[in-house]
């Protein structure tokens, strides 16, 4: 192979996989779930402030 | 031109880090894999990238990380005991100055080994590092098997993005990775959601795949041929339709071998007669002496040990037609041998006790993938959650690697020791997130004893 094509080919291989990458890690930004599981997320987050749910029942 | 877009890529993920510190964890899996240092020539080479972004990693996970539910794993817990022994041995090391040498960069891959799980506790990190091992990894994998497309291969000729034979850099090192890669891509095609699977994720993950299976054929590596062997094999274990994904393999292997070029053919055709093989009988040599040297050298000789083996041997050589072959016999001398198999490099370099330890750390590995499929398969999700899945991935990228290691002397591979950081970060995860079934018991729960007494 000549240097030339071997040039072209480093040079499409690199911005194949690094355009991914810089893509990927711009989603990685926005994503509340890289810090906590969904679950986590959804869960109250000081859940002793919260009353049970059967003593709301007997103040009502 | 190439050196400032590879440092400005670098410098973007450092900058991403500084919202999200996770990412300078995932900056370091990519400089250790892809060493952009290596492939730009100027300014690049100078700035420790390496150490940079291991310190922004670990002081990201120090300063702002969640340690919630972390845990510390048995696993890690050997990965410290591992390199405090090597530590040790490479001070009583029969070359110290190549000794000091190896364990420069062998500490570094075992201590992120250890710190690595310690990051994973969502999913979504779990992804992401496989994301960036795989795209890191296919930035080698995809540069060679587009050059072994095109006619560019060969052995020891195939020429990569560096002018380096190191590291991943190296053949059989390459072809071997890039074989245990195929199910963590794999993995990422049926479960991603960074890239969500479509069919633009599943032509890439295909052609990454055919790419990685280039790589031995490119690079003659016989080590790939046999792993590449081996997966298809594993893979047959995790399969729905068995008998069609056995079908397709086999047509497809039929119809690529009058593609491959002869001297691929030639090369492989060693693996069953090795003898006429100088490659192939050092090897066998050298772990001779191996086993001999660790007679008067239980704890080992110390990192790169092997440099003082000598042994001369005679090697046949036929010249001649076919029918009328003459065979003569040449004394070959070899110095200063590799390993060419983690197995015997474990024994050289640590001895007996540094060999079990690390086959123990490997093998603990492989029944904690096969406990966590175990678990999963019994659940509602079962063989379509994402941690049967995961854990499927890396059993099998673990297997593959411990065959390839067999050839090659990879038994302190950082990229392999990822892989073993992963495995951490998954039972730890699973273990934290899940409960174990109850064990079984003879005995009735107290709030049945009590109302039978009433």
């Amino acid at each position: 192979m000549r240097a030339g094509s071997e040039l072209l080919i480093d040079i499409l291989t690199l911005a194949l996989t690094h355009g991914l990458m810089a893509i990927a890690v711009w989603r990685l930004l926005w994503r509340e779930d890289l810090g906590l599981d969904p679950e986590d997320l959804a869960a109250p987050r000081r859940p002793w402030l919260r009353k049970p749910a059967n003593v709301e029942d007997e103040a009502a | 031109m190439l050196d400032l877009a590879l440092l400005a890529f670098v410098a973007m993920f450092l900058a991403f880090g500084a919202k999200r510190p996770f990412i300078w964890v995932l900056a370091y899996i990519y400089i250790d894999c892809v060493a952009p240092q290596k492939i730009g020539w100027g300014l690049i080479q100078a700035i420790p990238l390496s150490l940079v972004a291991f310190v922004a990693a670990f002081g990201g996970w120090l300063l702002f990380d969640r340690k919630r539910g972390t845990r510390f794993t048995l696993r890690q817990a050997m990965i410290v005991v591992l390199l405090v022994y090597c530590a040790w041995t490479t001070t009583i090391a029969d070359f110290p100055v190549n000794a000091l040498a190896k364990w420069d960069w062998v500490w570094k891959a075992l201590l992120f080994a250890i710190f690595l799980p310690l990051t994973l506790r969502t999913r979504l990190r779990f992804e992401a590092v496989t994301l960036i091992m795989v795209l890191a990894l296919g930035t080698i994998v995809i540069n060679g098997g587009v050059k072994t497309a095109l006619g560019g291969g060969g052995y020891g000729t195939l020429a990569l993005l560096v002018r380096e034979n190191a590291g991943l850099y190296e053949g059989s090192i390459l072809s071997t990775a890039a074989v245990a890669t195929i199910p963590l891509a794999l993995w990422l095609a049926r479960h991603g959601t960074i890239f969500k699977p479509d069919w633009r994720v599943w032509t890439f993950v295909a052609g990454l795949i055919f790419a990685s299976l280039l790589i031995p054929i490119g690079e003659a590596a016989r080590t790939g041929l046999v792993c590449a062997a081996f997966l298809a094999v594993l893979m047959l274990r995790s399969a729905k339709r068995r008998f069609l994904y056995a079908g397709l393999g086999a047509l497809a292997l039929a119809l690529a071998v009058p593609f491959l070029p002869q001297s691929y053919l030639a090369r492989m055709n060693t693996i069953e007669d090795h003898s006429q093989d100088e490659s192939a009988s050092t090897r066998v040599a050298v772990w001779m002496w191996t086993l001999d040297y660790v007679k008067t050298h239980p704890f080992g000789g110390g990192f790169d040990a092997y440099r003082s083996n000598s042994f001369t041997y005679k090697m046949p050589k036929v010249t001649g037609s076919a029918g009328n072959e003459h065979v003569t016999y040449e004394i070959v001398t070899d110095k200063a041998r590799a390993y060419h198999s983690s197995y015997f490099e474990m024994l050289g370099e640590q001895g007996w006790p540094g060999l079990i330890w690390w086959l123990v750390l490997q093998l603990l590995g492989v029944w904690q993938m096969e406990v966590i499929r175990w678990r999963f398969k019994r659940r509602e999700e079962g063989t379509a959650s994402w941690q049967w899945g995961l854990a499927t991935a890396l059993q099998q990228a673990q297997l593959v690697y411990l065959l390839g290691a067999a050839f090659v002397g990879i038994a302190y591979l950082p990229y392999m020791f990822m892989l073993v950081g992963m495995q951490c970060g998954l039972w730890s995860y699973v273990k934290r997130t899940t409960q174990e079934p109850a064990k079984a018991t003879f005995m009735r729960p107290r709030a049945q004893i009590v109302s039978a007494a009433v």
